[in-house]
């Protein structure tokens, strides 16, 4: 008996999972099969679901129209070179502030928590205003550096998170047998930090991909990543969706395909600040 | 951020050693503590670049009459964009001012009702989602990275699917809807003033429910595998185990993600400004402020309530903060 209601409970578990999952999942495949319609089949009513007539019409549209492969470049350029300017910075700074707390570990934390509370809207003219000046509008270095300052918290406050999971004992019995701060560093805490470091980086570099504020607003054509080549869809005017989801699906394939492979680390590197 | 980098206070470590009588390693440790700085040094300076002096700017513009053509020579006004008063003589007079003006409060209220329900909402769910995949089942490896997707795909494509679905006339929600016979006729889900800020808390719930979910799912892989086992030899029931044991244990995760969240949430512009653009009901304080800066050439204006919104965010946190005791120090604590 005992079983029977075990099973039957493992069973509605599943199909609640699956239901609650195809749920969730519903608006990208819904997305995914607009792409593939011309846009009169787009807008029939009542909506097709497989019985249409496949097209890669839009896809190819897109791709003569404006060049996807430029804003793919841009995002893997800013993305990336965020994320290795933020480690530079980051890393000796959690490092420091997991293994040599000090009664103001805790406002420092607390401090970078309010970078979060700027609205980035309010601070953008300023912004705006020093880019005119060093000549960084629509430059790839400029977004580099807007990007790795706006994650700079997530970043420390991430690693932090994960350094102190190290066993202090460890650091300990190293400087018992002398090593050096820098031996300390390189063979001791280094190969026990990569997962965490790993985490962030993937959280990192999905962030700075998905970022739209900043570079819409510094951008024009130059430096414009995948966000801005989704906006530039968005002609008040016309319906064209099934050409907006042709462009949607291929700013996130990416994101897809990269997140698909590396989901363990990624539900890892989300996970930041909350377990200890 | 001069405090903080000025005088090195002791390590704990250094402290308990100095009161359990032993002397402290003097050389050695004060070499780690002064590289401990240093390494700190360069984060804090560029943190303190970008939050400081932008933030400082902003609110230098809200004191000022400063517009987009002139930002350079504006002039001085002291509080009046938060608060002035004209006197038309006679005891006759009006009160101006963002702190009077009713768009403003509107868009204050709007900001903390859609951060207070779509937070709350997040959080249920999430647990739920939490609790389902912590669960063995078929395929949880699929269902887990389906339920991932939506929060790692830019806010400005996803609030643009949903407009799509949303669509009065092709939208496949209404379409569905109608098919179960929840409605009977279309709703135009991001015009309609009644309906408009609740098409945002779908497509956020939506969208950041996974985060949450994952958030709590880290929390409750940290319960060990034992404290079931006892509960279950107990016979306790698995209501009372759950309100008992496994939400005291996962409470700090729950409290991490809600604050992370609830700041963003407090913040809100993309999502609302994609979906439903010049809509009184969703304008949020981002919004509101983005607005007056670079819409109504009220750039002053918008500066001081870019200024006030922050204080706000700040103040909420804070409470959060202390109301929630949320542990933010250091090794041990």
């Amino acid at each position: 008996m005992a079983r029977k209601v075990t099973t039957g409970r493992k069973i509605g578990t599943t199909i609640f999972a699956w239901f609650v999952g195809l749920v969730i999942f519903f608006p990208i495949l819904w997305t995914f099969l607009t792409s593939f319609k011309t846009e009169l089949q787009a807008i029939s009513i009542p909506p097709v679901f497989v019985g249409f007539d496949w097209t890669l019409e839009n896809y190819r549209t897109i791709q003569t129209q404006s060049n996807y492969f430029h804003f793919m470049a841009n995002s893997i350029y800013l993305s990336l070179g965020s994320t290795a300017l933020g480690l530079i910075f980051a890393i000796p700074a959690a490092w420091a502030m997991a293994f040599s707390p000090t009664r103001r570990t805790k406002d420092v934390l607390l401090w970078m928590l309010s970078t979060k509370m700027l609205p980035a809207v309010g601070v953008l003219i300023p912004i705006y205003l020093l880019f005119v000046r060093f000549g960084l509008l629509d430059s790839r270095l400029g977004l580099i550096v807007v990007l790795f300052l706006i994650n700079l918290p997530i970043l420390v406050w991430m690693l932090y998170t994960y350094f102190k999971e190290i066993p202090g004992e460890i650091l300990e019995a190293a400087r018992m047998d002398g090593a050096s701060l820098s031996k300390e560093i390189t063979q001791v805490l280094a190969p026990m930090a990569v997962p965490g470091i790993a985490s962030t980086v993937l959280l990192n570099v999905i962030l700075s991909w998905n970022e739209a504020f900043w570079t819409l607003n510094l951008t024009t054509s130059n430096a414009a990543p995948l966000t801005a080549f989704i906006a530039s869809f968005s002609s008040p005017q016309g319906n064209f969706y099934a050409k907006l989801s042709a462009a949607s699906m291929l700013a996130i394939a990416p994101i897809l395909i990269v997140g698909w492979f590396s989901q363990k680390q990624l539900v890892r590197g989300l996970t930041f600040g909350a377990v200890k | 951020m001069a405090n903080v980098q000025a005088g090195v206070p002791p390590t704990e470590k250094a402290l308990e050693a100095e009161r359990a009588g032993a002397r402290p390693r003097s050389d050695l440790s004060r070499q780690r503590l002064r590289s401990a700085w240093l390494f700190l040094a360069p984060m804090l300076l560029v943190l303190a670049l970008v939050a400081g002096w932008p933030l400082l700017k902003t609110i230098w513009f809200s004191l000022t009459n400063a517009s987009l053509s002139n930002l350079e020579g504006a002039d001085f006004v002291g509080l009046r964009n938060y608060w002035e008063y004209v006197d038309y003589g006679d005891g006759e007079g009006e009160y101006f001012g963002l702190l009077f003006d009713p768009q403003w409060w509107n868009a204050v209220w709007n900001t903390v009702y859609y951060s207070v329900i779509s937070v709350a909402i997040e959080t249920v769910l999430g647990l739920v989602f939490a609790l389902v995949l912590n669960a063995e089942f078929k395929g949880r490896a699929f269902v887990r990275a389906a339920v991932l997707i939506p929060w790692a795909i830019p806010t400005i494509v996803s609030a643009k699917m949903w407009a799509w679905m949303m669509n009065d006339q092709f939208g496949i929600l209404n379409d569905m809807l109608m098919a179960i016979g929840i409605i009977s006729s279309p709703i135009a889900w991001t015009a309609d003033p009644d309906t408009a800020m609740w098409a945002v808390i779908i497509v956020d719930v939506w969208k950041t429910t996974p985060f949450m979910a994952l958030l709590i799912l880290a929390g409750l892989q940290m319960v060990p595998g034992d404290v079931y086992e006892a509960a279950k030899i107990d016979g306790i029931h698995p209501v009372k185990v759950f309100f008992k044991v496994t939400l005291p244990l996962i409470r700090p995760a729950i409290l991490v993600a809600v604050i992370f969240r609830a700041l963003d949430a407090l913040r809100v512009f993309d999502l609302i400004y994609v979906l439903t653009p010049n809509n009184t009901q969703t304008k949020s304080m981002s919004v509101f402020a983005q607005e007056n800066l670079f819409q109504f050439d009220k750039f002053a204006y918008g500066s001081a309530a870019s200024t006030l919104l922050f204080l706000v965010i700040a103040f909420i946190t804070l409470f959060y903060i202390k109301v929630a005791r949320l542990d933010l120090g250091g090794r041990g604590s």
